[in-house]
């Protein structure tokens, strides 16, 4: 009997198995795809962001039931519809609720994850580019979430970002007005707002994940010393440094969704609103188009750029200023052309540039936190101009260099600082002592760095003898 | 990851370098900021057991703050359970200030009072229960002083320029400020940091502290319904998954017992 049922399960199977490429696709995409066995903490975050992807949409999928996208119920249909009078609603909302942020948190340590060890370099390079537009599409649809509630960050955050266009001359404006259906933002907005955020961008994030995932499965994963596995096969074929995704990674991701669920729940049931960082205070109270905030926030994970934004003293230029460190991100296969992938063979100064990266991104979002005050806004736009430095002192890493190529770069460098500086002072004049209390930062971040190079260029040297594969195909080799 | 494996183990110096640099940044970072005096919050512990005050806090809540305020946030069906008491003893004590039982708590108060008197709508309790601590709500109630430069002739220290009255003077009584020279938005001004008793209400200062604490016990459960449940649900669903961390955490190491993993470095790197 059993072996009847047995034959007859295998039967079924046979069937849809012959007609949908079920056992060959799950042979060549997961029980045996090769994946490095060197992998670290780091390498966890892809898959936990595509768990947070599933989560958001299941929880958003009953959210959208019970929400009204109409100024004169929207709050009410989310304070009291769906944490009231629908069950489980309290919990599913959180969960949305920090779901988002988690989702940013992940997706920012597996961007850094990609920096550090050099995951942009041939032949991801469309990879990383397929990951800046997820982000992309990530932060818009936070965004146009964010309006939902109907709270008074919900609108006056939206009212300021949908006025960022105005900034464009001449059709700015009427841009604007199409954009939010209305002078105002108003019931037109929320409504394509809505539509945008349940309906538009969900179907585009997931269409790029798939791309994401497929590039990925073509191009193979990065590691963290950046071998190339496919370069060195046993007999049969397999890389020797792989091992099979299933069953290896998959209970090594079982385990880290495990304890990312942990720390999840502790958020979703003790402290939903995440100390006023998850969710804004001040979004408790309604929409009112008659009262502006004195202090409109972004969420936590937009606060960098916002510091950029508003450090800048105009806001066609902030813009550009925000938009273009996306460009640059999108530009690191380009700027940093060095073979040798990983951090761990990359030079002292390498090091430096790096995890100056991270930390000025970091403080840029601190700055931000605080007041809109004249100091703040300079000492935004100084560190803005470190992190644009630690992006564009890459391609001196790209080979060792002279000395003399290493004062022209330290030459070069100051100048464009104080040169932006001067520009900067000519839009808008903060006083001269304003900028110079904070104007030290990247100058003395520039001398620093092509300073130390030129004193002692053995902090400039990568790891030597390093294995051909080890290296991105030798670009300049 | 080793020890060894790590970059910043392997290159201590890059640590050292980074961690100078934005010390020495952090360092010279001052802080302007627009600086406003605040007065002391009166410290408050709201215990949600309390069936009594919630009973105390709900009486007054909705026989005097509905009186102008709503509390959308909550219908009076779902009072009952909360105050742990049946619904018609809730209807006989408390009452429904003449709505539905399953009505949405709102303002008693007709718009067309509230165009012709208030001409601003007085914010809604939930939101505000949710916005602010309870020891700023606290305080908050317990600190109108009379001013005579404000058209209800009264202020608050927490919330300067209050529109709203003081609709507890009759139980208070009214009282008076204690001010210090302090600073608003960076300049110098007269702050009120606390208040002093000017005459006498119906009740004995104690008797009013109870009836404030009461309130606020309330206007917090109100706002924070589930807090409860989630205390209830939180060890259950955090347990599960450390269970689950600890289960899967040794099929890992289960499966990856054979695999030769990136700290034995299979490929040397010549230095």
């Amino acid at each position: 009997m059993n072996s009847k049922i047995r034959s007859w399960a295998r039967g079924v199977f046979g069937w849809f198995d012959e007609r949908l490429p079920i056992s060959s696709m799950w042979r060549s995409q997961v029980s045996r795809y090769p994946a490095p066995k060197n992998f670290n903490l780091w390498y966890i975050f892809g898959s936990l962001a595509l768990l947070v992807l599933v989560m958001q949409l299941a929880t958003g999928l009953f959210l959208a039931i019970h929400y009204q996208p109409n100024p004169h119920l929207a709050y009410w249909s989310v304070l009291r519809g769906i944490q009231q009078d629908s069950h489980w609603g309290w919990l599913i909302r959180d969960m949305h609720i920090v779901g988002a942020s988690a989702f940013f948190v992940l997706v920012y340590l597996h961007m850094y994850r990609g920096i550090m060890y050099g995951s942009y370099k041939k032949p991801r390079e469309l990879l990383w580019l397929v990951g800046i537009f997820i982000y992309l599409a990530l932060a818009a649809e936070a965004f146009l979430g964010y309006l939902l509630p109907w709270g008074q960050m919900s609108y006056w955050g939206s009212a300021v970002v949908t006025n960022f266009v105005t900034a464009v001359p001449v059709i700015g404006k009427p841009i604007a007005t199409w954009l939010r259906g209305s002078f105002v933002v108003d019931l037109p907005t929320l409504n394509r707002f809505f539509v945008f955020h349940v309906f538009l961008m969900p179907l585009l994030l997931l269409a790029l994940v798939l791309v994401h995932l497929i590039a990925l499965h073509h191009v193979g994963s990065n590691n963290p010393d950046g071998v190339e596995i496919h370069d060195n096969l046993n007999e049969t074929g397999w890389p020797r440094d792989a091992v099979p995704f299933h069953p290896y990674y998959t209970v090594k991701d079982l385990f880290a969704v495990s304890i990312f669920f942990v720390v999840f729940f502790w958020f979703v049931f003790y402290n939903p609103s995440g100390w006023g960082f998850l969710l804004d205070k001040l979004n408790y109270t309604p929409a009112n188009i008659l009262h502006t905030p004195a202090d409109i926030h972004p969420l936590w994970f937009f606060l960098p750029f916002y510091a950029m934004l508003r450090g800048v003293p105009d806001k066609l230029y902030g813009i550009m200023a925000f938009a273009g460190s996306f460009v640059l991100l999108a530009c690191l296969p380009i700027l940093d052309r060095n073979p040798v992938r990983s951090i761990r063979y990359r030079s002292v100064l390498y090091k430096v540039n790096i995890l100056s990266m991270a930390f000025s991104f970091l403080w840029l979002g601190l700055i931000a936190h605080g007041l809109a005050t004249e100091h703040n806004m300079v000492y935004g736009l100084h560190v803005t101009e470190v992190f644009y430095m630690t992006f564009l002192a890459l391609p001196f890493f790209n080979r060792e260099r002279p000395i003399r190529t290493r004062i022209i770069w330290l030459v070069a460098a100051e100048a464009l600082v104080w040169l932006v500086d001067v520009w900067m002072y000519s839009i808008h004049a903060h006083s001269w002592g304003l900028m110079l209390q904070t104007d030290w930062i990247p100058a003395l971040y520039a001398l620093l760095l092509f300073g130390l190079a030129i004193l002692f260029p053995a902090l400039t040297h990568d790891a030597a003898k390093l294995p051909e594969r080890l290296t991105a195909g030798g670009i300049l080799h | 990851m080793t020890k060894q494996n790590s970059p910043l183990r392997r290159h201590p110096i890059a640590l050292m370098l980074t961690a100078g640099l934005l010390a020495s940044f952090s360092a010279a970072a001052a802080w302007a900021s627009v600086a406003t005096t605040e007065p002391p919050l009166k410290p408050i512990t709201i215990n949600l057991q309390d069936k009594a005050a919630l009973r105390n806090g709900a009486l007054y809540t909705l026989h005097m703050c509905t009186a102008c305020h709503s509390l959308q946030g909550t219908r009076y069906s779902s009072l009952p359970a909360m105050l742990g008491m049946s619904e018609a003893r809730f209807k006989e004590i408390i009452g429904t200030n003449g709505h539905h039982y399953h009505d949405v708590i709102t303002s008693s108060m007709p718009s067309s009072v509230i165009d012709a008197f208030v001409k601003m709508l007085p914010p809604d309790l939930t939101y505000i229960a949710r916005r602010h601590s309870p020891a700023w709500l606290y305080t908050y109630l317990t600190s109108f002083y009379v001013d005579p430069s404000r058209p209800n002739g009264v202020n608050n220290v927490v919330f300067n320029n209050v529109a709203m009255p003081d609709v507890f003077a009759p139980l208070q009584g009214l009282q008076k400020p204690v001010m210090i020279e302090g600073l608003r938005y960076g300049s110098p001004a007269r702050v009120a940091i606390g208040v002093e008793p000017l005459t006498k209400g119906s009740m004995t200062p104690a008797q009013f502290d109870r009836t404030a604490r009461d309130i606020v016990t309330f206007l917090y459960a109100v706002a924070h319904s589930h807090e409860q449940e989630r205390a209830r649900l939180g060890p259950w669903i955090i347990g599960l998954f450390v269970l689950l961390s600890v289960l899967t955490y040794l099929i890992y190491r289960l499966y990856w017992r054979g695999v030769i993993t990136s700290e034995e470095r299979w490929w040397k790197v010549g230095k």
